[in-house]
């Protein structure tokens, strides 16, 4: 057996809430920590669940994403590791996210468990929570027809959204009218038989989908990273992508990888000179911005995370100006990543490049030259 | 009477292998430009990316990271990890179409003073060559 199936009978988050709701009448899970709707009915939040009445009301796919899982998740577990099972509900990229999170020891995985799904993409939130109902009725569409205009754009050029790359211990797919649970770790199958599901051992058609849409994501992301890679080159050119920039640092904020509690650039070190100083670096250079350090911070940023970027997006959803600062964050990503053969999150014991050397390795980038 | 362009170049050097190499050079009064600002460091791996970075969008001309050879690192492995960042930093700088050349990566021990001097008098003609940091002109950074 290869997976357990299941028709649709009304929505995908009434499907997934009802295998939810088993696991937790069995005793397997003692609090499920998954998206709700918030009573306003625009935007979605993260809740750590005990009660089981509450568990009527998640929405375990919702169409945006406005807090970032990994990020929700830190939050729990930042004291050390939980006495409780928890069931964690989550987009691939979130749980890549969480596993990075926990090489860089922010997050204990210990007892927690995760269900990954075929993610359809999220919609920018700021654009959901302008017409709400319009956006719920294309997630669904969506996911039939696994279109992708109107995405986060990091979601239409993401090729992590199914399985592959994704630690989960469960998986869900969808195909046709139906669910499929697919397990991918050890532990999952415990899990698998206790659910009395129609076991299915055929799971071409739900490839081939999975397969066909993966391609046309990587040729939307090789145009994308083309595109990126002209708009991007020089100093004028990087002035110009970053233009809109007002230097309010939500990127920083949102981004789930961002996890250092006291952040280098706003700290007294980077931020509070004497005058005198910045009258002698307007000297030097004829004038200097303010606030200044704009690209400092963006390129800085850039090599204190682009290893582990999981290209969320999460940083351009947060950003009032819509500067376009996950599309080069991915991009950037997916280049320093190809050059050290690492993929973020997806194997908790394989170490960050940074984290880790060779001693017999690029010594083209050492001065060798004169050496006696 | 034209100017001619002395580079400035801040120069990383790490307490217990470059900058003695560098001291030995001075003791040994050996003739180098005198091109470079160090800043010791207590190992090459205390040189954050964001300290090239500044020191560059800032516009000095360019900086020299120096440290032990490795293997021979005071706290074992800090050198190896220097590397890597370096490697990362100039995989950014070069897909972001800047400059790589300006930054540049050395191993420098406590007894190569003739090291030291060669190192700093190539770097020194390589950025002459190349002529100022043009991030220095930019002032909208």
């Amino acid at each position: 057996m290869k997976g357990k199936i299941i028709e649709i009978k009304s929505d995908l988050n009434t499907a997934i809430k009802n295998i939810i709701k088993t696991l937790v009448q069995k005793k397997l899970f003692d609090a499920v920590f998954v998206p709700v709707r918030i009573p306003s009915r625009e935007s979605f939040a993260y809740l750590l669940i005990k009660d089981k009445e509450i568990l009527e009301s998640i929405t375990p796919l919702p169409p945006t994403m406005p807090v970032q899982g990994a990020r929700a998740l830190k939050d729990l577990t930042r004291l050390g590791k939980l006495n409780l099972r928890i069931l964690c509900i989550m987009r691939p990229c979130e749980i890549r996210a969480a596993v990075e999170l926990a090489k860089l020891r922010q997050i204990t995985l210990q007892n927690l468990t995760f269900f990954s799904f075929d993610c359809p993409g999220v919609f920018p939130t700021a654009e959901y929570i302008k017409s709400p109902e319009k956006y719920d009725q294309n997630i669904i569409e969506k996911i039939k027809a696994w279109q992708e205009d109107g995405l986060r754009p990091n979601c239409s050029i993401c090729v992590n959204f199914s399985h592959y790359n994704t630690p989960a211990d469960l998986h869900i797919g969808f195909y046709r009218n139906h669910l499929l649970i697919y397990p991918v770790s050890k532990n999952s199958q415990k899990i698998l038989d206790i659910l009395s599901y129609r076991a299915e051992d055929d799971l071409t058609e739900w490839e081939n989908s999975i397969n066909t849409l993966l391609k046309k994501k990587k040729e939307n992301r090789s145009r994308k990273f083309s595109l990126l890679s002209n708009q991007t080159k020089g100093i004028e050119n990087l002035e110009e992508f970053f233009t809109g920039c007002i230097n309010c640092h939500n990127c920083m904020r949102v981004c789930p990888i961002c996890y250092c509690r006291q952040c280098f650039f706003e700290s007294p070190e980077q931020s509070h000179h004497e005058a005198e100083e910045y009258l002698a670096r307007a000297k030097e250079k004829g004038g200097i911005r303010f606030p200044p350090e704009r690209m400092v911070f963006h390129l800085g940023r850039m090599n204190h995370m682009a290893l582990s970027c999981v290209g969320c997006g999460s940083c351009e959803d947060g950003c009032p100006m819509d500067v376009p600062v996950g599309q080069i964050f991915s991009f950037i990503g997916n280049e320093v990543q190809k050059m050290f053969d690492y993929l973020p999150g997806k194997n908790l014991e394989e170490p960050i490049p940074l984290l880790t050397f060779k001693e017999d390795e690029l010594h083209e980038y050492e001065d060798t030259r004169e050496k006696k | 009477m034209e100017q001619t362009f002395n580079p400035r170049i801040i120069g990383f050097l790490c307490n217990w292998c470059s900058y003695a190499g560098a001291d030995l050079a001075g003791v040994s009064r050996l003739q180098m430009p005198p091109s470079i600002i160090p800043i010791r460091v207590m190992c090459s791996s205390r040189v954050d990316p964001l300290f090239i970075l500044t020191a560059l969008l800032r516009g000095s001309d360019a900086v020299l990271v120096a440290g032990c050879h490795p293997g021979d690192c005071h706290y074992q492995y800090g050198n190896y990890h220097t590397r890597r960042r370096i490697v990362l930093f100039n995989k950014i700088f070069e897909t972001l179409g800047l400059e790589t050349d300006r930054v540049r990566l050395a191993w420098v021990s406590a007894s190569e003073g003739g090291r030291y001097r060669d190192v700093v008098t190539q770097f020194t003609e390589h950025i002459k060559e190349k002529g100022p940091n043009p991030l220095k002109k930019e002032i909208f950074l």
